[in-house]
């Protein structure tokens, strides 16, 4: 298998090691790791990975927190050529022991050392979920065939267990050299890592910057939600290019707004992963006096397939409805009409995306059904159901209208929830909204909004009522509007938690 | 602002607004289009009228118009009191 696979991640790691030995691969907990120490940690590990004898023909797995030695051991791996499975640390132990069982992982690896995670409790894990070639459920190998894959990372499903994507090596070089030069990601440049390990966001952060020479920032997990650490991870370190959900700048936005503190080192600032509210767009430009923005949209399953840089946010030119952007070269947009075929001109439809990092996909064949389809008229090319639903403009820009799971019914009329976030979102005092819908004998459902106002705002839902009768129909209305000033419960990926909103508003009826 | 405006206002903030001050809600303001009044809103509306005011209110007459800012809650409520006194 190490012959079919290009090795290319861990080979030019290696040519960066042995031309800049002393140059900083990471930076962690204040302290810089050359690429020679982190090099030196990454053959500890793969000579650990050989002396296990592992079977050649079975995946790993790696459970692994964010540290300098998870990221030698996935160096490792992909100088290993195997596959390895890499799923959120924070799932449940049942529900990773079934991942790693459907991936067929011959044994599940955690990274140990000083900074990392070594408990007992890992190595319990790790024997329980021991699943040789013979384990029930297995699915290995993908059905797009084993050849050349190297990560397999997890959807963040909300729903059920997290579905497994297999990426081929191909796809993830083509990726990175893209993301490389996109981002001038080069020897000297940091680049900061915001996302947990096993996101695809880490595809850019920290894989092309250590493919390509660059430095990469490490920040903590458990540390992600302070904005004091943040802005000095960002200014102490001179990230010039930082990639991050909205979260980020909203942390971001409120250190300034304390101390007056700015943050001139980044030159490319990416949002991606949910909407950035246009309140905090504005305020991006008196952040980072240096940097280009962007809006980043990819997904998993297919790596970034669209760019948007907004022009003119200094001027005041904020977009109150977001591109999601320009394809990136290679990849094909078609949006697809509820009677499948493709929208031509302006409209709206599902959209469906080919790129050249995408998987072949799921790990499990069976359900790929729905979501990856191949259109003869279009070639026979393979797109992934994005499952977003977009407007293409006169201008030929998309912007998203919301998920297609989104829709709901009111009084009969189908109504998205995200349209109406989207109209509170773009009052001025509004930080952010979770638009809740509730099941309703009456109405089939009714929708609750939870918004959180700027603390020195005074806002009520008589005022936030007026901003939005002008921009939604009668039915998009909230019949209940719920407005706070702490934070709205977020997922482990930094988005609101729409659920987390839904239960606790349950739970408060419920007590009456 | 007479007894009966205030009331009706007391009543709407109460039960559909709570965090807004009473005085900001006009008499004039479009409460179905603002979403603060529901079809299921409105039955509690009337309910009310009927319990505070002591006013019947016919099922007929329930067009929402009627209801749609505080100044038509309380022509309805006076004209019905009016009514009531005629009988």
């Amino acid at each position: 298998m190490s012959q079919t696979a290009t090795r290319s991640i861990a080979d030019h790691f290696a040519e960066q090691a042995a031309r800049s030995p002393d140059a900083p691969a990471l930076i962690w907990d204040g302290a810089p790791i050359s690429y020679a120490e982190l090099q030196g940690l990454a053959d500890a590990a793969f000579a650990e990975l050989e002396g296990a004898r592992l079977p050649e023909d079975r995946p790993i797995g790696v459970r692994a927190k964010k540290s300098p030695e998870a990221i030698a051991l996935i160096l490792a791996c992909l100088r290993s050529g195997r596959p390895f499975l890499l799923p959120s640390i924070e799932l449940a132990p049942e529900t990773l022991a079934q991942l790693f069982a459907q991936a067929g992982t011959s044994q599940v690896i955690s990274p140990h050392g000083p900074r990392s995670e070594s408990a007992a409790s890992l190595r319990a894990l790790v024997d329980d979920t021991r699943s040789g070639p013979d384990a029930p459920g297995s699915e290995w190998p993908p059905a797009g065939g084993a050849g050349g894959v190297s990560f397999m990372l997890t959807t963040s499903g909300s729903t059920g267990l997290p579905k497994i994507v297999p990426l081929q090596t191909a796809g993830v070089d083509a990726f990175t050299d893209w993301a490389a030069q996109q981002f001038e990601i080069k020897p000297g440049t940091v680049v900061a890592n915001y996302a947990p390990l096993n996101f695809d966001l880490c595809l850019l952060d920290i894989w092309t910057t250590l493919k390509h020479g660059g430095t990469v920032a490490l920040v903590d997990q458990d540390r992600a939600t302070q904005g004091a650490y943040l802005a000095d991870l960002v200014n102490d370190n001179q990230i010039s290019v930082l990639q991050a959900v909205p979260m980020l700048y909203r942390l971001l936005i409120d250190v300034n707004r304390e101390d007056g503190r700015t943050f001139p080192s980044v030159r490319h600032a990416i949002t991606t992963g949910d909407k950035i509210p246009p309140s905090s767009l504005a305020e991006l430009p008196k952040l980072f006096p240096n940097a280009r923005f962007y809006n980043v949209y990819g997904c998993t399953e297919t790596n970034d397939s669209l760019v948007h840089e907004f022009l003119g946010l200094a001027d005041g030119n904020v977009p109150t409805n977001i591109p999601v952007g320009q394809p990136i070269p290679g990849v094909v947009v078609r949006v697809q009409q509820d009677d499948g075929s493709a929208l031509e001109g302006t409209g709206t439809g599902e959209f469906m995306v080919w790129t050249p990092f995408q998987t072949r996909g799921y790990l499990k064949s069976s359900l790929n059904e729905g979501k990856f389809v191949t259109l003869d008229d279009d070639g026979g090319r393979t797109y992934y159901k994005s499952g977003d639903i977009v407007r293409r403009h006169e201008d030929g820009t998309l912007t998203l209208e919301g998920r297609a799971d989104f829709y709901v019914k009111v009084r009969g009329v189908r109504v998205s929830t995200q349209v109406v976030e989207q109209a509170i979102q773009e009052h001025p005092a509004v930080v952010e909204v979770a638009v809740i819908a509730v099941p309703d004998d009456l109405a089939g459902a009714r929708l609750h909004a939870r918004v959180r106002r700027e603390p020195d705002a005074k806002l009520n839902s008589l005022q936030l009522r007026q901003h939005c009768a002008t921009r939604l129909a009668r039915t998009e209305m909230p019949s209940t509007i719920d407005i706070v000033t702490e934070p709205l419960p977020k997922t482990s990926t930094g988005k609101v938690d729409r659920k987390a909103v839904a239960a606790e508003l349950e739970r408060s009826r419920a007590h009456g | 602002m007479d007894e009966t405006t205030a009331k009706i206002k007391a009543f709407i903030v109460e039960e559909f607004m709570p965090d807004v001050p009473v005085e900001d809600l006009e008499d004039d303001y479009d409460l179905l289009t603002g979403g603060v009044v529901d079809s299921l809103g409105l039955l509690k509306v009337v309910a009310w009228l009927e319990d505070e005011f002591d006013i019947g209110v016919d099922d007929s007459e329930l067009g929402p118009d009627s209801f749609r800012t505080v100044a038509a809650i309380k022509a309805y409520v006076d004209q019905a009191r009016d009514g009531a006194h005629a009988e």
